[in-house]
Formats: structure tokens, C-alpha cells, sequence
């Protein structure tokens, strides 16, 4: 059977046997590209694994009616999935420095401690020792070096990628947003008038002055104690 | 165009390595990403390769800089027509991994082969 009637007669089937019998045939390539990548932080058993999942998937989305012949197409495919493969492994949550000094004085005190004492010590006389707070020196013990963000998160199929917020946060700005929006519909229209001028607008406080004819004393007494009045609602409606 | 560094060697096996380095070099020199680079060198490696299954017994590479980083990499002696197998494989490669990948023939035999390393922060 050639190369083509074998892909069509699968693309036809579905049959897994056909499947296995394509991949086979063509899992040598998924060890030659591998081997290319071979050197870059990744052991070679790995990057053949990744190299024959694109296989495989990649068999199930080749279309020989394009005309393209097998190899060429699957090529791009294993490379990407390969490269891919490096980039999510870059994907790793590097603790911040201070945590990742404290974590290594804890361990080093608590050592220490062992010694001295003859017993493992408690969080608080290695909190003592170090001039630290005992949350300061726990938070360190959790800190556990660092953690792969497709690391899966609780039960479901989430990993922490998936369930770590994004610096901005969409749906945060839009709460944000309608919790302003809401504080400042109680404002009386003179209110309004500043708000809009010095924080829409971004005039200066005198520019508002002249624009509501008013003085640049008024503008300022008038913004604190509406920036008040706005802080005292928007706690509230947090606390709801 | 102007011509970065350029390298005539036998087409030995155990001066790829030395070329892989050189490469290396190079890429750091443009400010090329570890990554790009890397690919870069496989590249290379490929070319070499490929020059050496058609009977090749020297080779030049060519590095220029543009608005990107130029790669010629050139089979010198008598080449051969045959064609490994794998070559089809590497030339995919190339395409996979850097652009603008020409072949180029002297008397219907492959005997040189560019591509341009294009990178994040390269014009092209």
C-alpha cells in the first residue's frame, strides 16, 4: 500500500490499527528531530516522547489529498511541538529573592538549632534567632523552590497557568469599574462636574477652577471630600 | 551586506562542533536570542550535512549581516547527485525553523544552501 492509499484508507476508517501502523512507519523521523534538540537542558527520552505525541497527532490531521508528501508535512509539526515543549518549560514561578534568602536561612538556622538545642526547633525560636516573624519564617517553609506553572491545581483539570490572574485582570478592571461608576452616581452634578474635569479630563486643579468658575481653594477642598466620600462608599460596597 | 565571518574547513564530522561554536558566536555577537540561536546551529548543522551525503570534501559558511543575520553555507569539490534520505527531513527542518531557505544548484547538484536567522528585535 502506498503512502497515500494508506493515509486515505485511515482518513476513511478512522481505524486505530492503521494509526499504529502509520506511526511505525514514521516514528523514525520523531527520533531524528528529537536527536536535533538534544543538548538544550532536555533529555533526549523526553523530547522523543513530545516528538512522537505530535506524530501521532499529526497523522490524524494530514489530508494526503493536499498533495504533500508525509515527512515534509510532519516536519514543522514535530519541530513546533518540540519548541513549544522548551518554551512551557520556561514557564516556572521563580520565588522572589527575599522569600528565597529567607528559606535558605531558616533551613540553615534550623540546623544550627538542632545542634544547639538537641532537639528540631520550633518556628518561633528560629523566628527568634532570626529576627524574623514565626509567619515570616512558615511562609519561607511553604516556599518550596520553584514550582512548574502547568502543575495541576486542585482536583480538576486546571493547572496554576490557568488559575493564576492575569496582571490585569479583566474582570477585576470591569468590577472595579461598575463600583466606581456606581459611587460617583451619588454624587450631586457639581461633583460630577469636578470628577469629570480633574479625572477624565486630567485638568489641573486650576484649569477646573476656571472651567467651573470657582477658586483653585474651592477645587481642592471640594476633591478631598469627595475622594472621602468615594473611598468611605467603595469600602462599603466591599464589605458587601 | 557585509560579510561578519566567514569559515573554510574540511567537511569533517569532528569540526562541527567548532562550527556550532563559531555560530554561536556570531549569534551572540547580533544580540541573538539563546533559543534562535541554538536553532541556528542546528541549521547549520543540517546544511553541513547535507553537503557531506553528496561527496563534499570542503565547505565555507558564510555569515552576513543585514537587516537580519545571513547564513550561505557552501559545499566546495566535486558533489555528487545522490540524495540521503534524510536530506528531504533536514530541508523541512530548515523551513520549520529559520526563514527565507534557498537551495542553489551548479550543474543539477546541490551545492549551497542560505536562510536568514530572523529573530525578536530584527527588522524583518
Amino acid at each position: 500500500m502506498t503512502e497515500s492509499e494508506l493515509f486515505q484508507r485511515y482518513r476513511e476508517t478512522g481505524d486505530v490499527e492503521l494509526r499504529n501502523l502509520i506511526a511505525e512507519q514514521y516514528l523514525h523521523i520523531a527520533a531524528i528531530l528529537a536527536k536535533k534538540f538534544v543538548g538544550r537542558g532536555v533529555e533526549y527520552d523526553d523530547l522523543y516522547q513530545v516528538a512522537s505525541l505530535a506524530l501521532l497527532k499529526g497523522i490524524d490531521r494530514f489530508d494526503e489529498r493536499k498533495g504533500l508528501k508525509f515527512s515534509t508535512f510532519i516536519t514543522p509539526t514535530i519541530t513546533g511541538e518540540i519548541k513549544n515543549y522548551f518554551r512551557d518549560r520556561s514557564r516556572l514561578v521563580h520565588l522572589p529573592r527575599k522569600v528565597s534568602e529567607l528559606r535558605t536561612s531558616v533551613l540553615r538556622t534550623a540546623d544550627e538549632l538542632t545542634k544547639e538545642l538537641g532537639k528540631k526547633p520550633t518556628a518561633r525560636e528560629i523566628a527568634e534567632k532570626l529576627g524574623v516573624t514565626e509567619e515570616e519564617v512558615l511562609m519561607s517553609a511553604e516556599a518550596g523552590g520553584v514550582v512548574s506553572l502547568d502543575r495541576p491545581a486542585g482536583d480538576d483539570d486546571m493547572n496554576f497557568y490557568d488559575v493564576i490572574p492575569a496582571e490585569n485582570d479583566v474582570f477585576e478592571r470591569i468590577e472595579t469599574h461598575d463600583a466606581v461608576s456606581s459611587a460617583v452616581s451619588e454624587l450631586s452634578e457639581t461633583e460630577k462636574k469636578l470628577v469629570r474635569c480633574r479625572f477624565t479630563e486630567e485638568l489641573s486643579q486650576a484649569e477646573t477652577a476656571r472651567r467651573m468658575g470657582v477658586s483653585q481653594m474651592y477645587v481642592s477642598r471640594m476633591e478631598r471630600k469627595i475622594l472621602e466620600k468615594l473611598r468611605e462608599r467603595l469600602q462599603k460596597s466591599m464589605a458587601e | 551586506m557585509n560579510t561578519l565571518l566567514q569559515l573554510s574547513f574540511p567537511l569533517r564530522s569532528d569540526l562541527m562542533t567548532t562550527v556550532r561554536l563559531a555560530a554561536g558566536g556570531v549569534c551572540a555577537l547580533k544580540d541573538i536570542d539563546f533559543d534562535t540561536a541554538e536553532d541556528c546551529k542546528v541549521c547549520i548543522t543540517e546544511c553541513l550535512l547535507m553537503l557531506k551525503h553528496r561527496g563534499y570534501a570542503f565547505a565555507n559558511v558564510l555569515f552576513s549581516d543585514g537587516d537580519t543575520l545571513s547564513v550561505r553555507v557552501e559545499g566546495e569539490g566535486v558533489g555528487e547527485e545522490t540524495e540521503a534520505p534524510e536530506d528531504e527531513l533536514s530541508l523541512a527542518l530548515l523551513g520549520a525553523l529559520l526563514g527565507d531557505v534557498e537551495t542553489f544548484e551548479r550543474n543539477g547538484k546541490l551545492f549551497a544552501i542560505s536562510f536568514q536567522v530572523t529573530h525578536e528585535g530584527s527588522e524583518s
